[in-house]
C-alpha cells in the first residue's frame, strides 16, 4: 500500500515553526499521528486534524532542548584551573605577556589621570560657563599683531555699564610680592592681588573666615590664605588684626577673611587679595590706553558671544576715538579655555602651569599607541601560545565541547589576564606617580580612579582590551581541527600572516614614537643651547623696589667693588620675558612718522655688559650727557630695517617715545637678541636709559667664584636694605625656565618611547621563543645536516629582520611629514636628518635581532639529539 | 521544591513516562495520558510538557526507532531521571502527608 503523506504545504509551516534542532521528531511525531488518524477517519479529515496539530505546534516556536545536565559552574570553574595551570607552567610567557600589558595600561592610567587634571582645571567655578577673560589684540605698527592676556583699567566698569549681557566683571591687577608688616614682623606675601569687590560672587573660591559678599565693604581690607594667616598670625585670630604694607596711616590695612587655599587646578594664583578701591583714582579711571591687569566678565545665561565680541569695535571707539582700532581689538576667552588656550596669547603673566592644548593631545594619543602596542603583544603572545594549546583544544572537542564554548573560554582566559594585568597596572601607577608629578610639577592623585563611576570605566576598558585582544586566539583555536588539534599541529602554515602584520604595525607604531621623540628632545636642546645674541651666562638677578632704587647708584658702586663681581647693570624688564610695547615716533624726511615697538629701559653699561654685538654706531654709555638724559636711543636690526625702509639713514635719525615729539636721536644699531622664547620671531626693540627706577639689577660675577660672588652681594645688599631679604635669581635658570612646559613635554615623551619599544621588544620576544620552539625539529636535521651555529641563528633571525625593515619604511615617511609639520611651527628649528632615521632604524633592528637571536641561539647551541628525540 | 515544581499536568506526563518504562515518546504519552486520564490532549502540548520537564531535569532523552509511518523520522525516547523519580515520590509524600492529616482532624471531632 502507498504511505499517504501528509500535505507538503502544512510540513512546510510546521518546518518554519519548529527550531531546527527538534524538527525531526516532532514532524515524525505528527506524521505517525497522521497515519493513525488515517485508519479511523476520512483523508480530509485527517488532514484537517493535522493541520490542527501544525496550528497547536505555534505554541512552541522557539522550543529547543537544553542540556541540562551541562552544568555551567563546574565548567567555568575548569577554565580557571586550566587558565591558572597554563599561567603557572609557562612562567617567562605568562610574565611577558601580563607585564607588557600591564605596563601599557599603567601609562595609559598615569596619562588619563594627568589628561585629567589638565582638563579640571577652574572647573570648581559654578559660574565657569558664562566667565571670559577679556583679552586684546594688538597691532602696533612694526610689531607682528600679538594677543595680549591684558587689558585696561576703565574696561569691566564701562563695559558692564554699557552691555546689559554683561552681569558682572572683577579685575585682577596683581601688586606681586609685597612686604606686610606686623607689629614687629615683616612677611613676604608670593601674590598680593587687587581684585574688584564682585570677584568672590564670580569665583568660587573658598572662605574659611568672613562673609565672601562683605569682605571687601571698606577700602582697606584684605583677606589671607589659610597658609599665610597662620604665617603671620601664629595662633591668633586674624580677622579684625591691622598690618602694614609701608609706613603712614594710607597703608593699615585691616584683616577681613581667610580664604582656603587656592586649589593647584586654578589658572588664578593669589595669597591675600585686597580690594581696587583704595588704589582707584580719577586717574585710572580714565586709564585709557595702559593695559596692565586682566579683566574677567560674567555674561548673562544664552549670551551669544561672537555677537557681543562684535560690538566691542564701537565700544572703543567710543571711549578711545576712532583711530584706536588700528592698534587694538577685544575678544573674550572662556574660562575653560584660559589654562590649554593661550598658548599664542603674551603678557599672559596669571596663568598658573599653563599648558598647551596640543601637548595633551600628543599625550594622549602616545598613551593610545602604547596601550594598542601593548594589547597587540597580548594578542600575539596569545595567539602564538594557540599551538602550545592545541591537543587541549582537541580533546575538548572530542568530548563534546562547541566551537562557541571553545571561544568563550579563551576569551573569558584573555579577559581575566587583562584584569590581572590591570592589578598589576596600579601597582606600577601607583609606584610611578611619586617621580612623574616630580618631573611634570603636578600634584596627580591616583585616588581618582577609585570613584566608583571612574573605576567602572576603566574596569570595561579593561574587560574591552582582553576581549578584543582575545577575539583573534580565541577564534584560531576554536576553528582548530578536531584530529590535527589532537596531534599537536592545530595551526596551519600561512596562518602566521595575521601576526606578522600585527608585529610590523607594532614596530612601524614603536619607530615612529622614537623617532619623534629624539627630534623633539633634539629641538628642544637646540633651541636652549642656540646664541640668543647675548650672555646669559654667570648673571645674577636680582629684584629691585621702590625703597631700594633710591640707593641703586650706591649699591651698584660697591658690587663693583667687589673681587669676585666683574659688572653690574640694571633694567626694567628681564631678558627672556616678552618685552612691553610703546608707541614711538621717528622723523623721517621731515615728517613725523608713529609707530609702535618693543621697549627696555636700561642702564648706560647694559649691551656690554651682556656683550651684544653693535651692528653701526655705539653701545650707551656714561660718556654722554644725552645717554644719561635718556635722548639717545639703541634699537635693534629688525626696528632699524623699518625705520631705515627707502635707504633712508638710520644713525642719527630723530626718534622719542611715548607721545613726546622727537626730542631724541638713534645712536646705534645693536644685532637681534633673542629677548623672547626662541620659538618666536624677534620684534622691533629699542632701548635707552630713563630715570624710572629698575626692576632688577644684574650682576655678573667671575666663572669660579660663584658662591663668594653671592656672599658678597647678600652682603651688600644688607647693609644696604635691611628691611629686605636678599633674594636672587640665575639669568640662565630663568630662561630655561621658559622651556619648561617642553622639557616636561619632551621628558614625560621619553619614558613613553623607551615603554613602547620595550613593549615591543618584549612581545617579539615572546613571539621569537615560540617560533623557534616550533621549528626546534628542523633546526636539529639541518645540524645533524651539518649547519653551523651561525647559519642556524641566520635562519631564525632573517624573518624578524624583515619585519622590522618593513616597520621601517611604513613608519619612516610618516614620521618624517608629521615632524615636518611639527617643526615648522618654530622660528628656530633644526632640520630633519638622514642620520636619526638611521641610526633608530639599525637601532631598533638590533633590538629586535638580539631579542631574536637569544632564542635563536639556545637552538642552535641545543644538542640535536636533544630535539630530535621530543617524541 | 527548588522554584522546579510540577504542574499538573506535568506531572501527568512524567507519571506516564514513568509508566511507559522504556517505551516513551511523545505519540505513545500522548495516547497514554487520554487513555488513562480520559483528556483529550494536543501533541503540541505533549511536546512542551516533555522538553520543559527535561530542560528542568526530569527527564533524560535518546533518540532513536525511525518507523515508515513516520516518514524516516527518528523518535526522541524520554525516562525518567533519577531526579525525576525523587520530585515524583516528593509529590506524593507531600500529597500523603496531607491524607495523613485529614483522618487525624476527622477522629478528633
Amino acid at each position: 500500500m502507498k504511505q499517504q503523506q501528509p500535505p507538503v504545504l502544512l510540513r512546510k509551516l510546521l518546518k518554519r515553526i519548529i527550531s531546527p534542532e527538534i524538527y525531526d521528531e516532532v514532524e515524525g511525531d505528527l506524521a505517525e499521528l497522521f497515519q493513525e488518524r488515517l485508519h479511523d477517519m476520512s483523508m480530509a479529515r485527517a488532514k484537517w486534524r493535522y493541520f490542527i496539530d501544525v496550528l497547536c505546534s505555534l505554541r512552541n516556536f522557539g522550543l529547543k532542548r537544553k542540556l541540562t545536565f551541562y552544568n555551567p559552574l563546574v565548567m567555568y570553574k575548569n577554565y580557571f584551573k586550566i587558565t591558572f595551570r597554563n599561567l603557572l607552567k609557562y612562567k617567562g610567557y605568562s610574565f611577558i605577556n601580563i607585564f607588557g600589558l600591564a605596563l601599557g595600561m599603567a601609562s595609559c592610567l598615569l596619562i588619563l589621570l594627568f589628561v585629567n587634571n589638565e582638563l579640571s582645571f577652574d572647573g570648581f567655578h559654578e559660574k565657569k560657563a558664562n566667565i571670559y577673560r577679556l583679552d586684546e589684540v594688538q597691532s602696533f605698527g612694526a610689531v607682528s599683531e600679538q594677543k595680549v592676556a591684558l587689558s585696561m583699567y576703565p574696561m569691566g566698569p564701562n563695559l558692564l555699564a554699557d552691555y546689559p549681557e554683561i552681569t558682572d566683571f572683577t579685575r585682577y591687577w596683581t601688586l606681586g610680592r609685597t612686604l606686610v608688616q606686623y607689629k614687629d614682623q615683616s612677611h613676604y606675601t608670593e601674590n598680593l592681588v587687587r581684585v574688584d569687590t564682585s570677584f568672590l560672587k564670580m569665583f568660587d573660591f573658598q572662605m574659611i573666615e568672613g562673609n565672601r559678599y562683605s569682605v571687601f565693604d571698606e577700602p582697606n581690607n584684605l583677606i589671607l590664605s589659610e597658609t599665610l594667616a597662620k604665617r603671620i598670625f601664629g595662633d591668633e585670630n586674624p580677622i579684625g588684626q591691622v598690618i602694614r604694607t609701608g609706613e603712614g596711616d594710607e597703608n593699615q590695612i585691616k584683616v577681613t577673611g581667610v580664604f582656603a587655599d587656592v586649589p593647584d587646578n586654578s589658572h588664578l594664583q593669589f595669597d591675600a587679595l585686597t580690594s581696587t578701591k583704595l588704589w582707584d583714582s580719577e586717574q585710572r579711571r580714565n586709564g585709557w590706553g595702559s593695559n596692565y591687569l586682566n579683566t574677567y566678565l560674567q555674561l548673562a545665561n544664552n549670551t551669544d558671544v561672537e555677537k557681543l565680541e562684535a560690538k566691542f569695535d564701537d565700544f572703543l571707539v567710543k571711549y578711545m576715538g576712532e583711530e584706536v582700532l588700528e592698534f587694538y581689538s577685544l575678544f573674550l576667552q572662556p574660562l575653560s579655555d584660559v589654562h590649554l588656550g593661550s598658548m599664542d596669547i603674551t603678557h599672559d603673566y596669571n596663568n598658573h602651569k599653563k599648558f598647551a592644548r596640543s601637548s595633551v593631545n600628543i599625550f594622549l594619543i602616545l598613551a593610545f599607541f602604547v596601550l594598542l602596542i601593548a594589547s597587540i603583544n597580548f594578542m600575539n603572545l596569545s595567539t602564538a601560545r594557540a599551538a602550545t594549546r592545541s591537543r587541549e583544544v582537541g580533546v575538548r572537542k572530542s568530548i563534546g565541547a562547541y566551537k562557541g564554548q571553545i571561544t568563550g573560554q579563551f576569551m573569558m582566559e584573555s579577559i581575566m589576564l587583562s584584569f590581572i594585568a590591570l592589578i598589576i597596572a596600579f601597582l606600577l601607577s601607583f609606584a610611578a606617580i611619586g617621580p612623574l608629578n616630580g618631573i611634570i610639577d603636578r600634584n596627580l592623585d591616583l585616588s581618582f580612579f577609585f570613584q566608583p563611576l571612574h573605576l567602572i570605566l576603566v574596569l570595561a576598558i579593561a574587560i574591552f582590551i582582553g576581549f578584543l585582544s582575545g577575539v583573534y586566539p580565541a577564534l584560531v583555536m576554536s576553528g582548530f581541527n578536531t584530529v590535527m588539534a589532537l596531534k599537536g599541529s592545530g595551526m596551519k602554515a600561512g596562518k602566521s600572516f595575521f601576526r606578522n602584520a600585527l608585529v610590523v604595525f607594532q614596530y612601524a607604531i614603536a619607530i615612529a614614537i622614537i623617532i619623534g621623540t629624539v627630534l623633539a628632545t633634539q629641538q628642544l636642546n637646540y633651541m636652549q643651547n642656540l646664541d640668543l645674541g647675548f650672555k646669559k651666562e654667570l648673571v645674577v638677578t636680582v629684584n629691585m623696589y621702590n625703597d631700594t632704587n633710591s640707593k641703586y647708584e650706591l649699591f651698584k658702586t660697591e658690587l663693583r667693588n667687589q673681587s669676585n663681581i666683574t659688572d653690574v647693570t640694571a633694567t626694567t624688564q628681564r631678558l627672556g620675558n616678552n618685552l612691553h610695547q610703546t608707541s614711538m615716533q621717528y622723523r623721517a624726511d621731515t615728517a613725523l612718522i608713529n609707530g609702535s615697538s618693543s621697549f627696555v629701559v636700561v642702564d648706560n653699561n647694559f649691551m656690554d655688559f651682556f656683550e651684544m654685538e653693535i651692528l653701526e654706531g655705539r653701545a650707551l654709555s656714561d660718556q654722554y650727557a644725552n645717554d644719561k638724559a635718556g635722548l639717545s636711543f639703541v634699537v635693534n636690526e629688525t626696528l632699524a630695517k623699518e625705520l631705515g625702509a627707502g635707504d633712508r639713514e638710520v644713525l642719527g635719525m630723530p626718534f622719542h617715545f611715548g607721545g613726546n615729539d622727537t626730542l631724541g636721536v638713534i645712536v646705534g644699531i645693536v644685532k637681534d637678541f633673542s629677548y623672547n622664547k626662541l620659538n618666536l620671531k624677534v620684534e622691533p626693540l629699542f632701548m635707552s636709559q630713563q630715570p624710572w627706577g629698575w626692576s632688577e639689577v644684574d650682576v655678573k660675577l667671575r666663572a669660579d667664584k660663584l658662591q663668594e660672588g653671592l656672599a658678597e652681594i647678600e652682603a651688600v645688599w644688607s647693609t644696604l636694605y635691611p628691611q629686605r631679604p636678599f633674594e636672587y635669581q640665575f639669568l640662565d635658570d630663568h630662561i630655561d625656565k621658559m622651556y619648561q612646559s617642553e622639557q616636561q613635554l619632551t621628558k614625560v615623551i621619553s619614558i613613553l618611547s623607551v615603554l613602547a619599544i620595550i613593549i615591543a621588544s618584549l612581545g617579539l620576544f615572546g613571539l621569537a621563543s615560540f617560533t623557534v620552539k616550533q621549528r626546534l625539529k628542523e633546526m636539529g636535521i639541518r645540524k645533524v645536516l651539518g649547519a653551523s651555529v651561525s647559519q642556524i641563528v641566520m635562519i631564525l633571525s632573517k624573518k624578524f629582520t624583515a619585519l622590522v625593515l618593513i616597520a621601517f619604511i611604513i613608519s619612516a615617511p610618516i614620521t618624517y611629514y608629521m615632524m615636518d609639520q611639527w617643526l615648522a611651527s618654530y622660528a628656530n628649528s633644526i632640520g630633519i636628518g638622514i642620520g636619526i632615521f638611521l641610526v633608530v632604524g639599525i637601532g631598533s633592528w638590533l633590538i629586535a635581532l638580539l631579542t631574536v637571536s637569544l632564542q635563536s641561539y639556545r637552538v642552535a647551541s641545543s644538542n640535536p639529539v636533544e630535539t630530535l628525540r621530543i617524541e | 521544591m527548588r522554584g522546579t515544581h510540577l504542574g499538573e499536568f506535568e506531572e501527568l506526563v512524567l507519571l506516564a513516562v514513568a509508566a511507559l518504562n522504556d517505551n516513551a515518546y511523545a505519540v505513545v504519552v500522548k495516547s497514554e495520558i487520554e487513555e488513562k486520564a480520559d483528556r483529550k490532549a494536543n501533541i503540541s502540548a505533549i511536546h512542551t510538557a516533555l522538553y520543559r520537564l527535561e530542560e528542568k531535569g526530569f527527564l533524560e532523552s535518546s533518540v532513536g526507532g525511525a518507523t515508515k509511518t513516520r516518514g524516516g523520522k527518528s523518535k526522541r525516547f524520554f525516562k525518567v531521571t533519577a531526579y525525576g523519580f525523587k520530585s515524583l515520590r516528593e509529590a506524593q509524600s507531600l500529597r500523603q502527608s496531607f491524607w495523613n492529616a485529614i483522618p487525624q482532624l476527622s477522629t478528633q471531632k
